[in-house]
C-alpha cells in the first residue's frame, strides 16, 4: 500500500502543475466519473453483485500528462459488497510516451493486459458480471501493483509483445503468504489487423506465472490450526481468484463487423475467450487443471439498442487434502441493452447457471437489471 | 581495360544511385490523417507521402473503434493530422497510447490539430459535465473543414508544420502551398457567386456536420434531427419537428452518408416532399484523388443548387 500511496501523492501534487501549464493547449487533464446502480434478483455462484440494489463498480478517475513524457490515471473505486461501501484505488500508474522503438513502460498500480476484458473498465462490459474465467481465475478484474513493458513492433499489421511482474496479492484467495517481491509474472501478445472496411480483428496469447500458489503451500503446511478460521473470514469478503495454480494460458479471439465500419448504427462483436489453469497444488498431476471458456456475441441493431448472449463453462478440480473433486459450471447471459447515449446504458440481464457439480450456490435463473451513467471525461475506449 | 573499368564504375555508381533513390524512395514521409479531408489536404502539399486514413465519408468520424490496424498505421506514421476540439477523443488516445510512437504524442510537433489554428464556431466552455446534454464539444463545433475559408487558414498552418517537420523539401511545400492558396482563394469567389441564391435560404439537418457549410453560404439551419447533440434522432423529437415546420417547410432536409436515412426520410414525406432530401457526404470520398476538396465542395454547391 506503501508505494500506490506515495505515488498517488506524487502524481496529485504534479497535476496542479501540469495543469498550469497546459492551459490553451489541446492536451489537459481530465476528470470523469461513473455511476453503477444494479438491482439482481438472486446472485450468482462466483458472482460480484449481491442480491438486491447495489452500487456496483463505480469510479472517479483523472487522468493526464506529466509533462511530455509521462501519462498518468488515477482511479478510485467505490462499490458495495455484502451490505458494506468498499473503497479502493484501482488505479494509480505513470506510463512513458515517448520510448523510441515502439516501446512504452508503466509502473504504479493497473489491470493485467491478459485476456481480452481484463483490461477494459468493468463499466464498459456488455454483460453485468465478467465471464466465469474472470471469476474464477482472476478475481473477476485483475489489477494488482507492478511493472510493464510493452513493445509495439514496426510491422503492416498490429502486433504487441509485453511483459509484467506484479505483487500477485488478488490470485489467492487464502491469506496472504509471505512472498517477497513479485508474485506474478505475465507475458502477453495480441495480433490484430483489418479484413477490409467492415471486419476487423485481433487475437491474443497469455501467459501467467503465479509464484504465489507454491507459497501458499508451504504456508498451509505451517498453520493448518489456523486455516480454518482465516479461511472462514477471508471467505467473507474473498476478492481474490477462487481457482489458482502455479501457471495460466489464456488465448482470446475477437472479430467485430460493422457495415463499411460505420459502428454507429449496426455493429457485430464476436469474442472468445479460452484459459486452462495448471499446477494447482503438489498433489496435482498433470491431469488436474481447471478449464474455462467464454463465448459472447453482442448486435447492436439500432444506433440505441444492443442484444447478446454469452455462453460460459468452467470445469475445476477443487482440491480436497491429497486429492481433488471435479468441479463444473456452466452459464448462459441473455442481455438488451439501451444507450440513448454513450454516457448512459440501462442494461436487462437473464443468467442462468446449470450442470453444477461442487457449486452449492448455483443460480437457476437470475435477473439483472444496470444502469451506468457517466459524468464529464469519459477515456478513451479500447477495441 | 581501362574503358572496361570505367565502365564498371559507371555501373557501379548507377545502381548505387539507384539504390540511393529506392532508399530515399522507401523513405517518403508516412502521414496519419485521422480525416480524409487532412489526408487530402496532405496530398496538395505533400504529394509523395505515404498517407493512412484513419476514417472515411461513410463513418461518423466521433465514433470509430480504436482497431487494432489503426494502430499499426500510427505506429508507423512520422507525423499525423487530426482535427482535435474532442472530435477524436473515443478513440485516438487510445492508438496513442498502444502505438508506443513518440513523434505523433502530444506535444510533439509530429502531431498536428487542425481545430487548434482557427476560431470554432459554437464555443460552449464548462458544457460538456452534463451527462444528458448529449456530446457536447466545449472547444466548438470540430467540423470546421466545411467552410473553405478556415480550410484555408489550415492549409496555412499545416504546411508551415510540414516546412518545419521536413526541412530538406522547405522550398516545394511552401511553392505548392503558394499555388494552391492562390487557386483556392479565387475558387472560393466563384463558388460563393454560383452559391449567391442560397442565401437566406433555410434547411433542416442531422448533427452540426455542415454548420460551418451554412455560416459560409449564408444559409440556415432551423431544425436538427438529433434531440441533443450527438443522439440518434427520437419519435417524439421528429414530431416535434414535424409540428414545427409544416407550416413553413425548410428548403431542404439534409443528412450526411453516415447517418441512418430513416428519421430524414420520414419527415420529408410528412412534409408532403416539400423539403428536398439530401444525403451529403459530410467529407471528400476519396482522398487520394486529385482536387478531392475542390470536387468536394463543387458537389455540396451543386446538390444544394439542385431545386
Amino acid at each position: 500500500m506503501n508505494k500506490p500511496s506515495f505515488l498517488l501523492a506524487a502524481m496529485l501534487s504534479s497535476i496542479f502543475s501540469a495543469q498550469a501549464q497546459q492551459v490553451g493547449s489541446a492536451e489537459q487533464w481530465q476528470f470523469g466519473a461513473v455511476l453503477d446502480a444494479t438491482s439482481t434478483s438472486r446472485a450468482l455462484e462466483l458472482g460480484t453483485r449481491d442480491k438486491g440494489l447495489q452500487l456496483g463498480h463505480s469510479d472517479l478517475t483523472a487522468s493526464g500528462p506529466l509533462g511530455r513524457h509521462l501519462q498518468a490515471q488515477i482511479s478510485a473505486v467505490v462499490a458495495t459488497h455484502e451490505g458494506k461501501l468498499e473503497k479502493s484505488f484501482e488505479e494509480a500508474w505513470l506510463e512513458t510516451r515517448t520510448l523510441p522503438l515502439g516501446l512504452s513502460a508503466r509502473i504504479g498500480r493497473f489491470a493485467s493486459q491478459i485476456g481480452y476484458l481484463n483490461q477494459q473498465h468493468p463499466h464498459a462490459d456488455d454483460f453485468v458480471e465478467r465471464p466465469l474465467l474472470y471469476r474464477a481465475f482472476l478475481g473477476s478484474h485483475w489489477n494488482d501493483d507492478g511493472l510493464r513493458l510493452n513493445l509495439t513492433l514496426p510491422t503492416k499489421f498490429y502486433w504487441m509483445v509485453g511483459a509484467e511482474a506484479f505483487r500477485g496479492h488478488k490470485l489467492v484467495a487464502h491469506a496472504d503468504p509471505a512472498v517477497s517481491g513479485a508474485g506474478a509474472f505475465t507475458v502477453a501478445t495480441k495480433i490484430g489487423g483489418d479484413l477490409n472496411r467492415s471486419h476487423s480483428w485481433q487475437v491474443g496469447l497469455s501467459y501467467l506465472k503465479n509464484r504465489r500458489i507454491a507459497a501458499l503451500e508451504e504456508d498451509h503446511e505451517e498453520h493448518m490450526d489456523h486455516e480454518h478460521e482465516e479461511d472462514e473470514h477471508e471467505h467473507s469478503h474473498a476478492h481474490g481468484a477462487q481457482f489458482g495454480g502455479k501457471q495460466m494460458w489464456l488465448i482470446d479471439g475477437t472479430w467485430k463487423w460493422a457495415p463499411d465500419g460505420n459502428n454507429q448504427n449496426q455493429q457485430v462483436r464476436l469474442t472468445v475467450e479460452a484459459a486452462r489453469v495448471t499446477g494447482i497444488n503438489r498433489f496435482a498431476t498433470s491431469g488436474q487443471k481447471h478449464e474455462a471458456l467464454s463465448l459472447s456475441a453482442v448486435w447492436r441493431f439500432q444506433p440505441a439498442w444492443e442484444v447478446g448472449a454469452r455462453f460460459d463453462r468452467l470445469r475445476v478440480a477443487i482440491p480436497h487434502e491429497d486429492h481433488f473433486h471435479a468441479g463444473r459450471l456452466n452459464e448462459q447471459a441473455l442481455m438488451l441493452a439501451w444507450k440513448p447515449s454513450h454516457r448512459q446504458s440501462l442494461r436487462l440481464q437473464l443468467s442462468r447457471q446449470h450442470g453444477a457439480v461442487g457449486f452449492e450456490q448455483a443460480a437457476r435463473r437470475s435477473v439483472a437489471l444496470q444502469y451506468v451513467l457517466a459524468f464529464g471525461a469519459h477515456g478513451a475506449h479500447t477495441y | 581495360m581501362p574503358i572496361l573499368i570505367k565502365m564498371r564504375t559507371s555501373i557501379l555508381g548507377v545502381t548505387f544511385f539507384g539504390m540511393l533513390l529506392a532508399i530515399s524512395n522507401s523513405q517518403a514521409q508516412t502521414i496519419f490523417a485521422c480525416e480524409p479531408e487532412w489526408a487530402a489536404l496532405t496530398r496538395v502539399l505533400l504529394p509523395q507521402a505515404r498517407l493512412h486514413v484513419a476514417t472515411h465519408a461513410r463513418q461518423d468520424p466521433h465514433h470509430i473503434e480504436a482497431r487494432p490496424a489503426l494502430i499499426a498505421q500510427l505506429r508507423a506514421a512520422d507525423a499525423a493530422i487530426c482535427t482535435g476540439a474532442s472530435l477524436e477523443s473515443g478513440w485516438l488516445p487510445t492508438l496513442q497510447q498502444r502505438a508506443g510512437n513518440p513523434r505523433v504524442q502530444n506535444g510533439a510537433p509530429g502531431l498536428f490539430f487542425t481545430a487548434s489554428t482557427v476560431k470554432l464556431m459554437d464555443a460552449r466552455p464548462g458544457a460538456g459535465g452534463n451527462p444528458f446534454a448529449g456530446d457536447i464539444h466545449e472547444e466548438g463545433n470540430p467540423h470546421l473543414h466545411a467552410d473553405p475559408r478556415r480550410l484555408l487558414e489550415v492549409a496555412r498552418a499545416w504546411n508551415q508544420r510540414l516546412q518545419e517537420l521536413f526541412p530538406a523539401q522547405q522550398a516545394a511545400i511552401a511553392q505548392r502551398y503558394e499555388v494552391f492558396q492562390t487557386q483556392w482563394q479565387a475558387r472560393i469567389l466563384l463558388w460563393e457567386k454560383r452559391a449567391a441564391p442560397l442565401q437566406g435560404a433555410k434547411v433542416a439537418a442531422q448533427h452540426g456536420s455542415f454548420a460551418y457549410l451554412w455560416n459560409w453560404l449564408g444559409m440556415q439551419q432551423i431544425a436538427d434531427l438529433e434531440p441533443k447533440p450527438g443522439l440518434a434522432p427520437t419519435p417524439g423529437h421528429l414530431q416535434q419537428l414535424l409540428e414545427q415546420l409544416r407550416t413553413k417547410p425548410p428548403a431542404a432536409i439534409v443528412i450526411t452518408s453516415y447517418q441512418d436515412a430513416r428519421a430524414a426520410r420520414w419527415l420529408s414525406q410528412q412534409l408532403e416532399n416539400r423539403a428536398l432530401l439530401l444525403q451529403l457526404p459530410a467529407t471528400v470520398n476519396d482522398p487520394e484523388t486529385p482536387d478531392a476538396l475542390g470536387r468536394w465542395f463543387e458537389q455540396l454547391i451543386d446538390a444544394l443548387s439542385t431545386r
